[in-house]
């Protein structure tokens, strides 16, 4: 259950780290080899937040529905369909395999 | 096609989809609040002043399995540090001015770092970041307003399947990115690392070391291949 003082502390805590990166370094003092990296960075985390948001529940590796939905996504993504349909697909997919099973 | 903004990459429709898919996360994560206890109005404020979802999702997931207050906490700030991360990737391309950065950094997420990154001219780059934003924040917090004051109504989202439509649009995100071995590489360690170490690390843990792939970056960039 969040209260107000969680609410508050989470507050300050993501958006200092949001400011830190954002703001409070100095773009110009980073180097073309560290810029070649940090571009990669977003690729790299996103493919970990959608392996986890799809292959684990709170900290434990799970195998269910979701993997139907995210490998409908997946096929429709790589044919190139329209993102609203991947996503509207993945969640149609994965509640009808809660549905039947 | 047509782009928004005018001579950008992104797409109407790409926008729209994150619109939506932001709406009906933000409901649900207000639901899973609700679920847990939490008024209605302490939910409102969280979605605008923590902007969010994994943080306070963080938090919750560890008091309800009977963590502390301060494992909470600190779970909710490790899961959000990748937005720091993401952050400093886009911030050179970004206004000279760190009070801007300052303002844009509060909307910091993955979609629109990610899409703004996309574009091949600094100037749009910053529009498309600027234009993004609003698409996702301004359905994020009436999505989560809405959840929290419907509360009790929807008891199942997961029935909706709507678990699943945060990783779908990360990987509609993702796709067009998959264009070279390097990055397809990037991709694949970052996953196969987060999957590796979420049984083993505190939540977030395994989302920062899953950055590292992104040194792949550095080799072999002499031979030109990029």
């Amino acid at each position: 259950m969040l209260t107000w003082g969680v609410v508050a502390v989470l507050a300050v805590g993501v958006y200092g780290q949001r400011a830190l990166g954002m703001a409070l370094i100095d773009p110009n003092r980073i180097s073309v080899r560290s810029r070649q990296v940090l571009a990669m960075v977003p690729l790299s985390i996103l493919c970990a937040v959608t392996a986890l948001q799809t292959l684990s529940s709170q900290g434990a590796l799970v195998l269910d529905a979701r993997v139907a939905g995210i490998v409908a996504a997946a096929a429709l993504s790589w044919k190139r369909a329209p993102m609203f349909l991947v996503v509207v697909a993945a969640a149609a997919v994965t509640a009808a395999v809660r549905l039947i099973s | 096609m047509r782009q928004i903004p005018h001579g950008t990459s992104l797409r109407v429709g790409e926008a729209w989809a994150i619109a939506f898919t932001y709406f009906t996360v933000a409901i649900t994560v207000s639901l899973v609040h609700s679920t847990a206890g939490t008024p209605t109005w302490v939910i409102i404020a969280a979605t605008l002043l923590v902007n969010s979802a994994t943080a306070t999702l963080a938090y919750a997931a560890v008091t309800a399995a009977g963590g502390s207050v301060a494992a909470g906490v600190a779970a909710g700030w490790l899961t959000s540090t990748r937005f720091g991360v993401l952050a400093a990737a886009l911030a050179p391309r970004l206004w000279p001015q760190r009070w801007k950065r300052g303002v844009a950094a509060f909307s910091a997420f993955d979609p629109n770092i990610a899409l703004a990154n996309r574009e091949e001219e600094d100037e749009n780059a910053r529009r498309v970041y600027v234009a993004m934003s609003l698409w996702l924040v301004l359905p994020w917090w009436l999505g989560a307003s809405i959840g929290a004051v419907i509360g009790d109504l929807v008891t199942d989202p997961k029935a909706l399947g709507m678990d699943a439509m945060f990783p779908a649009l990360f990987i509609a995100i993702i796709r067009p990115q998959l264009t070279t071995q390097r990055a397809r590489l990037i991709a694949f360690s970052g996953a196969a690392i987060a999957l590796g170490l979420v049984e083993i690390l505190p939540g977030g843990l395994p989302f920062l070391i899953a950055a590292l792939p992104a040194l792949f970056a550095l080799r072999g960039s002499e031979s030109g291949n990029s």
